[in-house]
C-alpha cells in the first residue's frame, strides 16, 4: 500500500510540483536564513580567524569577545611570556580611531596594531607586496572590512589637502598605494591594501605595527588589547590557557573557546543579532506554514480516494502509514532540492557579491529536522479528517 | 435461481436510521425489512432520498443502524467492533460505485489489485490476480492504462473487476450504469449478472435506472425509509433475453 501511496502522491503532477517547491522554499528559506546567521557570526569572529596560528588569547579579565574590549598594561606581555609552557606570545591592540581622507571626508576605522617584530596578525596584500612594508614608520594597510566605497580618495591631485577647505564633491577612486590619511594630526601612508574576512558589523580596518598605534594614537599606559599566545609542543592549547590564567590572573582562553565566546557574546548584547532572529523567525514562520498547509491541503484534497480505501477495508494505521510515507517523501525531496539551491545560490551570492553566507554542518540539518517536524506535524493534523471521515462518503449523493 | 434451498445472505429487520437529533431529527429508515439470497442479484429502486443509500451503508457495515437486526453473510453487523467491520469489508464486500471512484494515478491493474494489497497480500501476487480479473472481464489488454485513457464503460469494468478481485461474497453497486451510456449500462450489467450466475456472489444494486431493471432476479421498491414491495423479475429478465 506503501506504493501505492507513492503513487498517489506523485500522480497528480501539478500538485506534486506544487507540494516539492512549498516543501524546497521552506528548506531553503530555513538553511539559508541560518546560514546566513552563521555567516554573520563567522565574519563577527572575523579577527580571531585571521589569526589562526595563535593557540590561546589572553585579554583582560573583563572581556568576552573582540567586539568590547578593554585594553592591558603592556607589563602582561612579560608576564604571559614568562609562563611555562609558553612558546612565543605577541602584542596586539585594537582601538577605534578616525582618518580624514585627503579631500575632507572623514571615516571611523578599527585600527589593528600588530607584533613589530614577527608583524602575527597583518594580512595578505591584494597587490602582492609583502607585509613587511608596514616596517615604515607610519606606514598602514587599508582593508574594507566588509564594507563597500569608503575608502576613496579625490582623483585629482589638486583636491588633495586642498588649502580652500574640504573638496567633498569632487571624483573619487580607490585608495592605493602611496596615498596619505590623516590620523590624530599625523599624516599616515598607504602601503597596501587587504581583503581580509568581512567584519560584523562592517568597519573598515587599519593595518599597522604595535608602534605605530603607540606613535598614533594619544598618549596612554594601556594600549595593549591581546595577547596571542603560541603553545610549545607537548602542551595542549587548553592547558595553557588554564596556566596563563592561573599565573597573570588573566583572561586566556583558546581560539576555538573564544570564537564560542565571542558569538555567545554577540547573541546576548547585540541588538542586530536580535533584530535578525526575528526577521528569520518570521521567514521561517511563513516557510512553515506554506509547508504545513500545501501537505494538509494535499491530504484533504485526496479525501474521497481515501474514503475508497476505507470502504474497502483499510484500517486507520494503513491510512495513517499511507499519509506518513506522503509526507515523509515529500519532505526529504523537497528537502533536498531545497538545500541544494540554498547551496548553490548561497555560494553564487558569496562569491558575487560577498554575502555573509556560511553553509555549516549543522544549518542544513536544521533545515531537515525543521521540514521534517513540520511535514509529519502537518500529516498527523491531516490524518483526522481522513480518520474521522465517514467511509460511506464514496456512495452517490453523500 | 432463488428457490427453497437458497440460503439467505443478508436478513436485515425492523432497521431504524435517524440522523440529527430533536426538531432537525430526519428518519432516513423507518423500520427496513429485506432479504437477499446467495447468488442473487436484488435491484433496489425508489425515489431520491428514500434511504437506499443508507441502507446499503448499513448492509456494508459503513453505517451503524439505530435498532433493528442485520445480518449479513451470518454476521450480525451491529454487534462487530469497529475493527471487525473493518476485517469484514476487507474480506466478505465489494464496491461499485457510481462515479467509477479509480484512483486516477493508479493503471487499470494497479486499481484492481487494490483490495488485495490491503489484505497485505504481496504486490506481485496482488498484480497477478487483478491481470487474471481485468482478463476476466474484457481487459486484458488494457492493464497498463490509467483511468483517464478508459471510456466510461470500461472504467466502470475496472470497478467491477476491482470489486470481485477478493472474492467478496456480497458486492454492492451504488448506481453502477447512471454515468454510462445504454449501450455500455448494459454491457456492465451483463457483466454483473454474469457474476451472479457463475459464482454464487449475492449483488445488491441500487439504481435509478429502469432499462437495467430486467437483469435483476428480483427488485424492492423503496420509498419513505421502507421497504414497500418486492417482485419476482424473471419474467422480465426472460422477455429481454
Amino acid at each position: 500500500m506503501y506504493q501505492i501511496a507513492i503513487k498517489m502522491l506523485m500522480g497528480d503532477r501539478a500538485k506534486y510540483v506544487g507540494l516539492l517547491l512549498g516543501i524546497a522554499f521552506t528548506a531553503f528559506l530555513v538553511t539559508f536564513a541560518l546560514s546566513y546567521f552563521a555567516g554573520f557570526m563567522t565574519r563577527g569572529f572575523a579577527l580571531i580567524s585571521e589569526n589562526s596560528s595563535a593557540d590561546v588569547w589572553v585579554m583582560d579579565p573583563a572581556v568576552s569577545s573582540t567586539e568590547m574590549t578593554i585594553n592591558m598594561p603592556s607589563s602582561a606581555l612579560g608576564r604571559i611570556r614568562s609562563v611555562k609552557g609558553v612558546n612565543y606570545a605577541v602584542p596586539m591592540s585594537l582601538s577605534d580611531i578616525t582618518a580624514r581622507f585627503p579631500n575632507g571626508h572623514f571615516q571611523t576605522f578599527q585600527m589593528i596594531g600588530v607584533d613589530d617584530a614577527t608583524l602575527a596578525g597583518a594580512p595578505v596584500l591584494t597587490d602582492g607586496r609583502l607585509p613587511e612594508v608596514l616596517h615604515t614608520p607610519y606606514s598602514v594597510i587599508v582593508d574594507p572590512g566588509g564594507t563597500s566605497d569608503k575608502l576613496q580618495t579625490p582623483k585629482a591631485p589638486r583636491d588633495q589637502w586642498p588649502f580652500d577647505g574640504a573638496h567633498l564633491d569632487v571624483p573619487t577612486r580607490g585608495l592605493a598605494f602611496g596615498d596619505e590619511l590623516l590620523v590624530n594630526d599625523h599624516r599616515v601612508i598607504v602601503a597596501g591594501r587587504s581583503q581580509t574576512i568581512p567584519r560584523f558589523p562592517p568597519r573598515p580596518l587599519l593595518y599597522t605595527t604595535f608602534s605605530n598605534t603607540m606613535r598614533l594614537l594619544p598618549s596612554e599606559s594601556r594600549r595593549l588589547t591581546f595577547v596571542l599566545a603560541k603553545a610549545q609542543k607537548g602542551i595542549s592549547p587548553h592547558q595553557l590557557a588554564k596556566r596563563i590564567q592561573q599565573q597573570t590572573g588573566l583572561r586566556a582562553r583558546t581560539t576555538a573557546d573564544f570564537k564560542e565566546e565571542t558569538v555567545r557574546w554577540y547573541l546576548i548584547n547585540s541588538e542586530d543579532v536580535g533584530d535578525m532572529a526575528a526577521m528569520l523567525i518570521l521567514a521561517m514562520t511563513v516557510g512553515f506554514g506554506v509547508t504545513g498547509v500545501m501537505l494538509y491541503m494535499f491530504t484533504y484534497e485526496n479525501l474521497k480516494q481515501y474514503a475508497v480505501f476505507k470502504a474497502m477495508g483499510a484500517s486507520a494505521s494503513m491510512l495513517m502509514g499511507m499519509i506518513f510515507i506522503q509526507a515523509s517523501v515529500s519532505a526529504f525531496l523537497g528537502t533536498g532540492l531545497g538545500i541544494g539551491a540554498c547551496a548553490i545560490i548561497g555560494e553564487s551570492v558569496r562569491m558575487t557579491l560577498d554575502y555573509p553566507f556560511r553553509m555549516m554542518w549543522f544549518t542544513p540539518l536544521f533545515g531537515v529536522l525543521g521540514v521534517l517536524i513540520v511535514s509529519l506535524s502537518a500529516a498527523a493534523i491531516s490524518a483526522r479528517p481522513v480518520l474521522k471521515l465517514e467511509p460511506g462518503a464514496v456512495f452517490s449523493g453523500r | 435461481m432463488i428457490n427453497k434451498q437458497t440460503k439467505i445472505a443478508v436478513q436485515c429487520r425492523s432497521i431504524v436510521k435517524t440522523y440529527g437529533s430533536g426538531a432537525s431529527e430526519v428518519f432516513a429508515l423507518r423500520g427496513v425489512d429485506l432479504d437477499l439470497y446467495e447468488g442473487e442479484l436484488l435491484m433496489l429502486v425508489g425515489p431520491s432520498g428514500c434511504g437506499k443509500t443508507t441502507f446499503i451503508s448499513i448492509v456494508t457495515a459503513l453505517l451503524k443502524a439505530d435498532s433493528g437486526v442485520c445480518e449479513v453473510l451470518g454476521q450480525d453487523i451491529n454487534a462487530l467492533t469497529l475493527e471487525q467491520k473493518v476485517l469484514f469489508r476487507r474480506q466478505s464486500i465489494g464496491f461499485v460505485f457510481q462515479a467509477f471512484n479509480l484512483l486516477p494515478a493508479l493503471t487499470a491493474q494497479e486499481n484492481v489489485a487494490v483490495p488485495l494489497l490491503i489484505q497485505g497480500r504481496n504486490r506481485k501476487a496482488a498484480m497477478h490476480e487483478a491481470k487474471a480479473v481485468l482478463d476476466s472481464v474484457g481487459l486484458g489488454e488494457r492493464i497498463g492504462a490509467l483511468p483517464s485513457e478508459l471510456s466510461g464503460g470500461q472504467q466502470q469494468r475496472v470497478a467491477i473487476a476491482r470489486a470481485l478481485v477478493h472474492r467478496p461474497k456480497l458486492i454492492v453497486c451504488d448506481e453502477p450504469t447512471s454515468s454510462l451510456d445504454h449501450k455500455s449500462g448494459q454491457m456492465v450489467m451483463q457483466l454483473l449478472r454474469h457474476i451472479a450466475d457463475q459464482s454464487n456472489t449475492t449483488l445488491l444494486v441500487v439504481t435509478h435506472d429502469n432499462r437495467i431493471y430486467h437483469f435483476g432476479d428480483r427488485m424492492a421498491h423503496m420509498d419513505d425509509g421502507r421497504i414497500i414491495k418486492t417482485e419476482m423479475i424473471q419474467e422480465k429478465k426472460e422477455t429481454s433475453e
